[in-house]
């Protein structure tokens, strides 16, 4: 028998009972619907993720921290701790170790590192609109994350001018007719001046001007979401916040951002004199590589689920073949009989055993894909719940994917579908034509 | 007469072992020549059905030898054999064994299928022998909605389909009644007679086995008496006379 007949004998042998085969399928399609979303949902966290880091530019910054605040460095244990009145006081209101300003010195001293930027949180209390109107300012983008946003006008704020940007999401406080941001052009806010509104260490208010260069979205990481300064503003509203008390406090920072000459080359040596020093090194890739660990480990948990589901319905084919095998003894006789190898009737029994895999990975491969891109579309669109998180791909379809989880699912079938093959394949002829 | 199609040289067939162990073939030795007719006739578990099985190489013998046009089978590959049926042989059964979900001609070509030929040569060669049969209008019907002696046409016009040089027939017309019996029995033997083809039939009806030109007499495994040449209608012999067997095989021999 020729390959094509007996892809075209199985494929009609299949659809003969049509409700069997169907609830065979169901299994199998369950299976390769949840690799598919899966695969579909990681290979769309994991593109945004990318996407994030390619945003960044250069990628020429490495983020630095006390190696303890990232659960490294000495043993501290579960007793009670050594006073040392040097590090006391550095510690965040979290408890959290703090670098100082002689920290920031040695981080400055490294090979390779051209300039460092501590990394500290200011908390203005409000926003003037050029219009006079105030609006609650409880949070401001770091600087120094500045080359990861995603702008829909103007550029990022200039390192030594007082520029700030917006969220594309405060348009509407420049435009008194407008009460929809997105109605309000991007473009006509750069160049407004806003004032922002701040309190020293005894609640004395105290304004600074800012002049709008840029307006942000929201994207995947959180940058874009609120105001963002340049450094010398951000660093002048810190002067501030921190001014008012006659005593002269030691700063500490729980982050300091620093610039790298050639990441290639010095990223190495760079974290290890860090090390050194008690201090950990992190590059954006590095951040983002956790998150990817993350998904990665949650994608793994479904593929787990998901091919259970394809062995469990693995056990459906062998049932389903074994009682038609049983059915058609006679059909397989006469096929016997009338010349057909065992080969071939192994082939037969195998490549229906494909045909269903092949319908079922079908119908879930595609069900998934057709789910995820319409979620897809529906979640992360504009009007979607996730519509102004910018550049957030919940799923994407990946051919190299879809070709093995079929190639899996047919697999996984035909591995099925051996026994009641080989039972098909063994069937003796006069016994199938018996009658009497 | 030409050389020998089939040759068996102490066929013995023996079912189970211990208590249960049945000699049902003991030790045969016979020829079937090419283009002949030949009857196997005997009382039901004589052992007719396992002759053919070996002769038609469905089943292996527990001892002896078939040869199939002078070389031995027992030595070849069980693929080989299942071409050699393929290609050379035709079945038709007492019960038919018809697809019942299939068309006419689907059934009709299921041993050129088999035979890896392509689908347009094999409808076309299908239409052929069932325009031959006369059934041509059912190609497209389905199996089931035939009476029993279309069916039984649609099984020789399968047996037919990949030219054999031999069809073995197991109680080709057990099923049928007289007329249509009589009506099969004409097909096979015109088949018989304007093609040439060798006909091994397995048969309780006298009549035909009257007509095939030698039957073999079976019981308990043994064939006791074999009868030569066409018996019309009406002058029935059934006794056995070993002289006229002697004779027929000196005649053979030279
Ligand atoms: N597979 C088998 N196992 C055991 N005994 C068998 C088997 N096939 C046939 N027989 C026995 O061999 C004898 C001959 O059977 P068979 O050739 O079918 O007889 P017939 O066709 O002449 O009626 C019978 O007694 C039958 O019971
Ligand atoms: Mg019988």
């Amino acid at each position: 028998m020729r390959a094509l007949d007996v892809t075209r004998t199985a494929l009609g042998n299949t659809m003969r009972s049509k409700l069997r085969t169907f609830l065979t399928v169901i299994a199998i399609v369950i299976g390769a619907f949840t690799l598919a979303v899966t695969t579909g949902l990681a290979a769309g966290v994991n593109q945004t993720i990318e996407d994030m880091v390619d945003g960044y530019g250069d990628q020429d910054q490495i983020y630095v921290m006390q190696a303890s605040a990232m659960g490294q460095g000495e043993d501290t244990g579960p007793g009670p701790q050594e006073y040392d009145p040097d590090t006391a006081g550095q510690q965040s209101e979290f408890g959290q170790a703090m670098l100082t300003e002689e920290d920031i010195e040695t981080i400055e001293g490294i090979d390779g590192i051209t300039n460092v930027d501590p990394i500290f949180f200011v908390s203005p209390d409000y926003l003037e609109a050029p219009d006079g109107g105030q609006y609650l300012l409880s949070e401001l983008g770091l600087p120094a994350d500045a080359s990861g946003m995603e702008l829909v006008a103007g550029e990022t704020p200039a390192r030594d001018s007082m520029e700030i940007t917006v969220p594309e999401t405060w348009l509407a406080i420049f435009d008194d007719a407008d009460d929809d941001y997105e109605d309000v052009d991007p473009e006509s806010v750069l160049g407004e001046t806003v004032e922002l509104g701040i309190s020293d260490m005894v609640r004395e208010s105290h304004t600074v001007e800012a002049e709008v260069v840029g307006v942000s979205v929201q994207n995947l990481a959180g940058i874009g979401g609120s105001p963002m300064p340049s450094h010398a503003l951000n660093d002048e509203l810190y002067e501030i916040q921190s001014s008012g008390l006659d005593v002269e406090q030691d700063d500490a920072f729980v982050q300091a951002a620093a610039d790298v000459e050639d990441m290639e080359a010095f990223e190495d040596s760079i974290k290890e004199a860090l090390q050194e020093e008690g201090l950990v090194g992190l590059t954006v890739e590095d951040f983002m590589g956790i998150i990817q660990t993350v998904i990665d480990a949650i994608a793994w948990v479904l593929y787990g689920f998901a091919v259970i589901a394809l062995i469990a319905a693995s056990f459906g084919i062998v049932n389903t073949l074994l009682m038609s095998v049983q059915e058609r003894t006679r059909e397989i006789g006469l096929m016997k009989a009338l010349g057909m190898s065992g080969g071939r009737i192994f082939g037969l029994f195998s490549m229906e055993a494909v045909m269903i895999g092949l319908l079922g990975s079908l119908i879930g491969v595609g069900g998934g894909v057709l789910t995820g891109v319409v979620a897809n579309a529906l979640l992360t669109g504009s009007g979607g719940p996730l519509g102004d998180v910018g550049g957030l791909i919940l799923y994407a379809v990946s051919p190299v994917a879809i070709l093995s989880i079929t190639g899996l699912v047919v697999g996984i079938a035909f591995l099925a579908g051996t026994l009641p093959a080989a039972r098909a394949a063994k069937k003796d002829p006069i016994e199938a034509l018996r009658y009497e | 007469m030409s050389t020998p199609v089939l040759e068996t040289e102490n066929l013995v067939k023996v079912y189970g072992r211990g208590a249960a162990r049945f000699d049902a073939l003991k030790g045969l030795t016979f020829e079937i020549h090419d283009g002949e007719s030949v009857a196997i006739v005997g009382k039901s578990g004589s052992g007719k059905s396992t002759l053919m099985h070996l002769l038609a190489l469905l089943d292996e013998p527990t001892a002896g030898v078939v040869a199939l046009e002078g070389r031995p089978v027992s030595q070849l590959d069980p693929k080989k054999v299942s071409r050699l049926r393929n290609e050379t042989f035709g079945f038709v059964f007492q019960q038919f064994f018809l697809n019942a979900n299939q068309s006419v001609l689907d059934n009709v070509t299921l041993p050129l299928k088999i035979g890896g030929w392509g689908r347009s040569q094999r409808n076309e060669r299908g239409m052929e022998v069932l325009e031959q049969l006369e059934i041509a209008d059912k190609a497209k019907n389905r199996a089931t909605d035939l009476s029993g002696g279309q069916k039984q046409r649609v099984c020789i016009a399968r047996a037919l389909v990949n030219r054999p040089s031999v069809i073995f027939a197991d109680e080709p017309t057990g099923n049928l009644d007289t007329a249509t019996s009589e009506v099969v029995e004409d097909i096979l033997f015109g088949l018989h007679r304007d093609q040439g083809i060798t006909l091994v039939v397995v048969t309780h009806d006298e009549d035909l086995a009257g007509r095939c030109e030698r039957r073999l007499h079976m019981q308990d495994g043994l064939i006791v008496a074999e009868e030569h040449g066409v018996i019309t209608p009406g002058q029935l012999d059934t006794t056995f006379d070993p002289a006229q067997l002697g004779l027929e095989d000196e005649e053979d021999r030279a």
